[in-house]
């Protein structure tokens, strides 16, 4: 019995022993004759991390290359020289390639996610980048919910959420605020500024007047295509008035077209003094004593170079009549309407329109109003566009300065605009918000901002942003959404607009400035878990960049700061 | 008794339409508030030049030491002397606000008045025409003006000067199509059951044209319920004018019009309530004037309201 009873043991321990000697062969003899094929067909890079963690010599830089510059634009060549280190190749020297590689509109989302997304659109709705904080969820018409990033490679965000909330009317703002609802609001109305001032549980932050308001003409309708009578208004509009009446403290009539804070901003002649009677003769020497009629168009919407848009629109009407004898009617435009007629310069009388700074320097200002190729203003100036191109490529302030003497007197003198007021604004928080400021780029960073201790930050904005792909978005309130979430090479220093590392550590450029070489910072990961390389930025400026390119989407398509910043598209038709 | 029958006997002659319609608005004090209402607002309408201390359309920087959105200011109520009266304060381009509210009263008079008259003669037209013939131009017609009723007006007026563009000529012809079917259903109906009476039979029977018909004998009989919607709708016009230029699609500056000063003030609800304030008072009496006026019109004439002949 015994006997059996071993035998029984050791057959049970034999089969036993048969079955997990057996168990790892039954699948080889399958998996040789399905998986090999695939893995000959499968690319290199695809099977290297089934073997194992991808190491660093495997990475493939991805180039991107304009056959010539005769296409247009400033960039000659992108290239990820290796993992953390990428290279802009200019088509003429560009010293101010780390104050726009700062901007927003060119922050970088990971290489496999634009792949993925932008073909289907999630990239409107949702942002994989490297920023303190992750989208939650866009409850569209309602709000944003933005969670802390705990990976963050920088500070972490203070406040657990971050809520973005959004009111056209700044009377309703103010009572959000001042009921406790939101802990931070935007453009507060002008006239609100001594209530907030007064209000011992708010906190009001001034943001430097970093814009230009101007009073346009285009000089291919009558009778604007006379310098003179151009110059008559010049003249003929009291612009301290409108300053006085109409703006915040901390705003300033305009001496120049660019503000003075912006290098060279404000260096040549003065704008002219107020003089109605000098300006009615001029405008009566010019043929039309008894002035003429024509139309003010605007938007009605609040700007920080414009924030009360009704008032000032209906005050020039008044000073024209009165110094310059001109009947003007008023029309109010749609917003996209007006931007669309304005820019292309087929609005026939006069039109309120500003700029606000998207980086500090004094190209964003001169060069995109005054190129060659803006018609804005009718016919362009030679006189103003050949010494600004001339301009742009001289690294040193200092050095540039005589160009912009010329080109800023050139503007006095054919008129093409009259620049009224640098705007001042205001960003206003609960009194206990630590590290509340106001960015005069109007891109708050809310990381650094802590709501007394409270776990969510709520922050109400003029309005709701259009997209959250920024690469393509020219509204600021999109950006200031974006600016939470995605990162750009540099960046600029909280509530002001020196330059700072971002995801580069730093952009260096060589002698002539026309190769910036970027060094990636180490170890920053996005949203998605995947960790920043070269071709995450090259990518990312890639799609933007070529018009061609089947992932060149995004709102609208258009990548209008790619242009502005950069010059023509590559492959633009 | 001879003198008692006299005295009935004169009031059997002067009883007529008008006369004993006049006399039953005068025996109903809403209708009586209401024609005091307009009156005064017609007479400051008339003589707004002479009520108002300002230009409407001045702008006083520079001219008075004074800033924009002040509040009223009244020397007889404690304001200082040496500061400029302004009963209603300064507007925000610095203007008098009284004077505008003033001046305003005469934009809104002719925008009640023009928009009512043309629906009333273009819906008046369709409605006689649609009554007295009937058949299928009956059905075109009306089927016709209930598309247009199927729009909400405001939401349809708002259309129209989306088309038109902004302005307030294009706002007052947008508010008067609206107004359209409203009328030529009222005279349809009127022309419908005076069309069946014995004076129009007599007359068709002498041979008159239908044009003669319709215009001698059908359309003056119609007329008193036009008048009592004519006057609830120059209210509604008023309204809806001031809902539009509110929206700026009406009158545009530096026109002092009602629903623009709301428009344009609106954010300074808690800042200078003022400027909401006065406007929209103006409205809001305006808007009542006609309404009370209509109601009190509609009982006089109506004889089925009238005291008289529920008692008599």
């Amino acid at each position: 019995m015994k006997s059996k009873l071993f035998a029984l043991l050791a057959v049970l321990v034999l089969f036993s022993l048969a079955l997990t000697a057996c168990q790892p062969a039954a699948p080889a003899p399958e998996a040789p004759a399905e998986e090999a094929p695939a893995a000959e067909e499968a690319p290199a890079e695809e099977e290297a991390p089934a073997a194992e963690e991808a190491p660093a010599a495997e990475f493939e830089p991805m180039v991107v290359t304009a056959p010539d510059c005769d296409y247009g634009g400033l960039i000659k060549e992108i290239a990820a020289v290796d993992e953390l280190t990428v290279q802009f190749t200019m088509c003429v020297p560009d010293p101010a390639f780390p104050s726009k590689a700062a901007f927003t509109a060119f922050s970088i989302q990971p290489k496999e996610w634009l792949e993925e997304a932008i073909p289907s659109g999630e990239i409107l709705e949702k942002s994989v980048g490297t920023g303190p904080y992750v989208l939650d969820s866009w409850n569209r018409g309602d709000s944003i919910v933005f969670k802390k990033n705990e990976n963050y490679w920088g500070d972490a965000a203070n406040a657990d959420t971050l809520v973005f909330r959004w009111s056209t009317e700044g009377a309703a703002r103010l009572l959000e605020l001042q009921s406790g609802t939101v802990d931070g609001i935007d453009n507060p109305s002008p006239d609100d500024f001594e209530v907030i001032r007064g209000d011992d549980t708010l906190a009001l932050k001034d943001r430097e007047a970093l814009n230009i308001f101007y009073f346009a003409m285009t000089n291919t309708f009558a009778p604007f295509d006379d310098v003179n009578v151009r110059l008559a208004v010049a003249k003929g509009i009291d612009r301290q008035r409108i300053v006085d009446n109409f703006y915040p403290g901390g705003s300033t009539a305009a001496s120049h077209f660019a503000p003075c804070a912006i290098p060279n901003g404000c260096v040549g002649d003065e704008w002219y003094e107020f003089d109605a009677e000098g300006a009615k003769a001029m405008l009566a020497d010019a043929g039309y004593p008894d002035g003429f009629e024509t139309t003010i168009y605007y938007r009605d919407v609040f700007r920080s170079y414009l924030p009360e848009p009704g008032l000032v629109a209906t005050d020039l009407q008044a000073q024209l009549q009165e110094n310059l004898g001109i009947t003007a009617s008023i029309e109010v435009m749609e917003s996209g309407a007006f931007i669309e007629e304005s820019t292309a310069g087929r609005l026939d009388g006069f039109y309120l329109l500003g700029w606000g700074a998207d980086y500090p320097h004094i190209t964003n200002f001169l060069d995109f109003h005054f190129t060659s190729t803006n018609p804005q203003f009718g016919d362009t100036f030679p006189e103003v566009y050949e010494v600004l191109t001339e301009a742009a490529q001289i690294a040193d302030p200092a050095v540039a300065e005589p160009l912009y003497v010329e080109a800023n007197n050139a503007l006095r003198d054919l008129v093409p605009m009259v620049p009224i007021a640098h705007g001042g604004s205001g960003v206003a928080y609960q009194a206990d918000v630590a590290g509340a400021h106001a960015s005069p780029l109007g891109n708050e960073y809310f990381a650094a901002t802590d709501p007394g201790g409270r776990d969510t930050f709520v922050w109400m904005q003029n309005a709701e942003p259009i997209s959250i792909y920024c690469n393509d978005e020219t509204d600021g309130e999109s950006l200031r959404a974006c600016e939470q979430t995605v990162e750009a090479l540099l960046s600029y220093e909280i509530g002001g607009t020196e330059v700072k590392p971002g995801l580069a550590t730093s952009c260096e450029p060589n002698e002539d400035l026309t190769v910036w070489t970027c060094n990636l910072r180490e170890g920053v990961q996005f949203h998605d878990g995947s960790m920043l390389d070269a071709n995450d930025v090259v990518m990312s400026w890639y799609v933007a960049w070529d018009a061609a390119s089947p992932l060149h989407v995004g709102n609208t398509g258009a990548f209008e700061y790619f242009t502005y910043l950069w010059g023509n598209l590559l492959n633009a038709e | 008794m001879a003198p008692e029958l006299s005295v009935k006997q004169k009031d059997y002659r002067s009883n007529s339409l008008w006369r004993l319609t006049l006399r039953r608005i005068c025996k109903q004090r809403s209708a009586i508030i209401g024609l005091t209402l307009l009156g005064i607002l017609i007479l400051t309408a008339i003589f707004a030049p002479l009520i108002a201390s300002y230009d409407p359309e001045k702008v006083l920087i520079g001219v008075e030491d004074i800033k924009k959105r002040q509040a009223p200011c009244i020397h007889v109520l404690g304001c200082p002397e040496d500061e400029p009266q302004h009963i209603m304060g300064t507007d925000g381009n610095v203007r008098d606000e009284f004077s505008r509210v003033i001046y305003g009263s005469r934009l809104s008079l002719l925008v009640g008045f023009s928009t009512v008259g043309f629906a009333i003669t273009v819906g008046t037209l369709l409605g006689a025409v649609a009554g007295y013939l009937g058949g299928w131009v009956d059905n075109v017609i009306m089927r016709l003006l209930d598309v247009l009723m199927a729009f909400p007006s405001l939401l349809l007026a708002i259309a129209i000067v989306s088309v038109l563009g902004p302005g307030l000529q294009n706002a007052l012809l947008a508010i008067a199509i609206v107004s359209i079917p409203i009328y030529a259903r009222v005279v349809r109906a009127s022309v419908l059951s005076v069309k069946e009476q014995a004076y129009v039979s007599a007359s068709k029977a002498l041979g008159a044209s239908h044009f003669h018909i319709l215009v001698r004998r059908i359309l003056p009989n119609s007329i008193p319920p036009l008048i009592v919607q004519g006057t609830l709708g120059v209210g509604t016009a008023i309204l809806d004018a001031a809902a539009l230029s509110f929206l700026g699609l009406g009158a545009q500056p530096p026109t002092p019009e009602w629903g623009t000063m709301l428009g344009s003030e609106r954010n300074q609800v808690f800042t200078a309530p003022h400027l909401v304030f006065f406007p929209g008072i103006a409205i809001m009496l305006t808007v009542l004037a006609f309404n009370l006026m209509g109601d009190g019109l509609r009982d006089a004439i109506d004889p089925r309201l009238s005291q008289d002949v529920k008692t008599g």
